[in-house]
């Protein structure tokens, strides 16, 4: 497949600012990512709060700023842009919500927030307007009389849902979810997953799946980066990544995931992550890595091919047999 | 150490009365653990406030007792158990008052509910802080909330929750808020306080994994009412009613295909006669709407809330 969304050495500075004397430097939330995500495909990124998962996603929308690096869209170069022309060229990438919730506007009916989506987008006949979200509140199995209520009588699952329906109305390509299952019972996220694959298939969507939640991310994602302190540290296809996790980071993010048979497996990650302010010089991980030595401090390892179509970022990384 | 037996809890709301629990009978021996698991408004929440006795005005109780340590702290408020049952919040981030230090809000609690002087209990956090294992447990008494991360700060509310010698711990989905490694190290940490310490622990949860590394023994809700009980091994290996079945069936480690669940959790003002899953259950006999299902003991103390949890469940639904 060719890829549609990507980005090379992408780094973004959040909140520098300019003071009379100088300016006071901003953190790299992102710091040189270097991604492919081919049409068609679930792309997972994984990380621990922090890790520049969102700012990531935002960058990729064009809502932020980067300060360096290159973002292609369908081959096409887009980066460079202020935000305003950033968001209206890569209006064929579109955001879910992580608190879908929030994002609707609580004094309007459903049917009204779905329809500014579309009139921004340049469909202003209102007949048009109710059809298509109509049709695209059965498609994201919702009743189409949904449309007149207020997002306060939604449950859960069912803002999810409208969240979904008001993205897909703009038709995208691309389709960022943040979180798509945080805050739900196990019962509605399960129908929520469903729902997307279905959407996937049925509009030939791309999904960027970011969520912490590794049991998802194994269950749906194609391949998956695994984002540590705003760098990729591991990349590769999600059943290798999970069956043979090459980098430390990885496996001790793995391990920590509760289980359902209950066994604990490896060591557990000791501190938490260091500050965006305070990266550590060398690998970033390497302060808490058990297999860290003086090169680790010394020299940060790139993100290089360590089986076929597997990047791991470790001077150590456990190669596959 | 703590039983719950046949409680029921009711609210007045204007469209008519929510039954919240009904008939909930669940107990946590000395020294061990029970997981609390079901989804939202299923009466977990309203089952903590209950046994730590805050519930919200205008709740009704009209049957069940809560015995802790051999009294009714339901019927008596005299004989509360304030201080002898230690709390640890959902959210680390919203249950520290951002203006006072962390030594001076818990020293507060502790001026009330144990005996000693200050300097007692100045000395007792400190070690207390010790054993969550903060760093710099002496200084961090001084120290705001915003200064601790917020693995910290949940390590900082276990101390808090131990802080008057309690016998029991309740634990309101304790790790939500917090990222998976720090996840871990959480949860260890309550493990080994209490097998240390001798205490026992009601620990809610909506997560099977979560549940299957802390509690010795589980309780399902479903809707206000216990569906199955037992040991959590034998629960998780060979759940037997159709609502566990079908729960764990969601879990992306477990699921064939992710279906969910037809149907949604009934409001608690329209809660269905009979079987409160009849509406949602592949396995529905008529009588199943008719008449409540009692608990049918298994092995082992494995009890389940369906007369039918040995009949297969049709093909798409398999746990």
């Amino acid at each position: 497949m060719p890829e549609i969304l990507g980005a090379a050495g992408l780094t973004v500075e959040l909140g520098a600012r300019r003071r009379l004397f100088g300016t006071r430097p901003g953190v790299r939330a992102v710091d040189g990512v270097d991604l492919s995500v081919a049409a068609g495909e679930t792309f997972g990124i994984v990380g621990e709060s922090g890790c520049g998962k969102t700012t990531l996603a935002r960058t990729l929308l064009g809502l932020q700023r980067e300060a360096s690096g290159e973002i292609r869209l369908g081959g096409l170069v887009v980066s460079g842009q202020d935000s305003a022309t950033a968001r209206r060229q890569r209006a064929a990438v579109q955001y879910v919500h992580q608190d879908p919730g929030a994002a609707l506007d609580p004094w309007w009916q459903v049917g009204a927030a779905l329809a500014e989506g579309l009139a921004i987008h340049g469909v202003t006949d209102r007949a048009e307007q109710r059809i298509r979200i109509a049709e695209m509140l059965v498609a994201v199995g919702l009743d189409p009389a949904l449309a007149n209520r207020y997002p306060h009588e939604l449950s859960g699952g069912q803002q999810r849902r409208i969240g979904l329906a008001r993205i897909l109305l703009l038709r995208p390509k691309v389709v960022i979810l943040d979180e798509p299952t945080a805050g739900l019972d196990l019962s509605v996220q399960a129908a929520v997953l469903r729902l997307l694959r279905e959407l996937r298939d049925r509009f030939g969507l791309t999904y960027l799946f970011i969520s912490h939640d590794l049991s998802v991310v194994r269950r749906v994602c194609d391949r998956v980066a695994v984002m540590y302190l705003g760098r990729v540290v591991e990349q590769g296809r999600a059943e290798t990544l999970f069956a043979a996790p090459q980098h430390p980071y990885t496996r001790a993010l793995l391990a920590a995931a509760p289980r359902l048979d209950g066994a604990a497996a490896g060591p557990s990650l000791p501190g938490d992550p260091p500050s965006l302010r305070a990266i550590p010089a060398g690998c970033r991980f390497h302060p808490r890595c058990a297999q860290a030595d003086a090169g680790c401090a010394r020299l940060e390892p790139a993100l290089v091919e360590t089986s076929p179509g597997h990047l791991t970022a470790c001077h150590h990384a456990r190669r596959a047999a | 150490m703590l039983s719950v037996e046949g409680l029921s809890v009711r609210i007045g709301t204007g469209r008519g009365q929510a039954r919240i629990l009904d008939e909930v009978t669940l107990s946590v021996p000395r020294g061990g653990t029970l997981g609390v698991v079901g989804e939202s408004g299923c009466g977990k929440s309203t089952l903590l406030r209950a046994i730590l006795g805050i519930l919200p005005r205008g709740t009704q109780v009209p049957a069940g007792a809560i015995l802790f340590e051999g009294r009714d702290i339901l019927a008596d408020r005299a004989a509360s158990a304030r201080g002898r049952i230690g709390f640890i919040p959902q959210d680390p981030y919203l249950s520290l008052n951002p203006v006072f230090t962390a030594g001076a809000q818990i020293l507060e609690a502790m001026r009330h509910h144990a005996p000693g002087t200050r300097r007692d209990h100045k000395a007792k956090l400190a070690e207390l802080f010790r054993a969550v294992q903060l760093p710099d447990p002496e200084a961090a008494l001084d120290k705001y909330p915003h200064e601790f991360s917020g693995g910290q700060r949940q390590r900082l509310l276990i101390a808090a929750a131990l802080a008057c010698d309690p016998a029991l711990v309740v634990a309101d989905e304790p790790t939500t808020a917090l990222d998976v490694t720090t996840q871990r190290e959480i949860l260890a940490l309550l493990r080994q306080l209490t097998a240390a310490r001798g205490l026992s622990l009601l620990f809610v949860t909506h997560d099977f994994g979560v549940l299957a590394a802390v509690c010795e023994r589980v309780a399902v809700l479903y809707a206000g009412r216990v569906a199955e009980t037992g040991l959590t091994r034998a629960v998780l290996d060979d759940p037997r009613h159709p609502y566990t079945r079908m729960l764990l069936g969601c879990h992306p480690d477990r699921a064939v295909d992710l279906t969910g669940i037809p149907g949604t959790v009934p409001a608690a003002t329209a809660q269905p006669a009979g079987c409160r899953f009849h509406p949602r259950c592949p396995l529905v006999q008529p009588g199943c709407a008719r008449e409540v299902p009692p608990m049918l003991p298994l092995a082992e103390g494995h009890a389940v809330a369906c007369p039918f949890h040995a009949l297969p469940l049709p093909e798409p639904a398999l746990a």
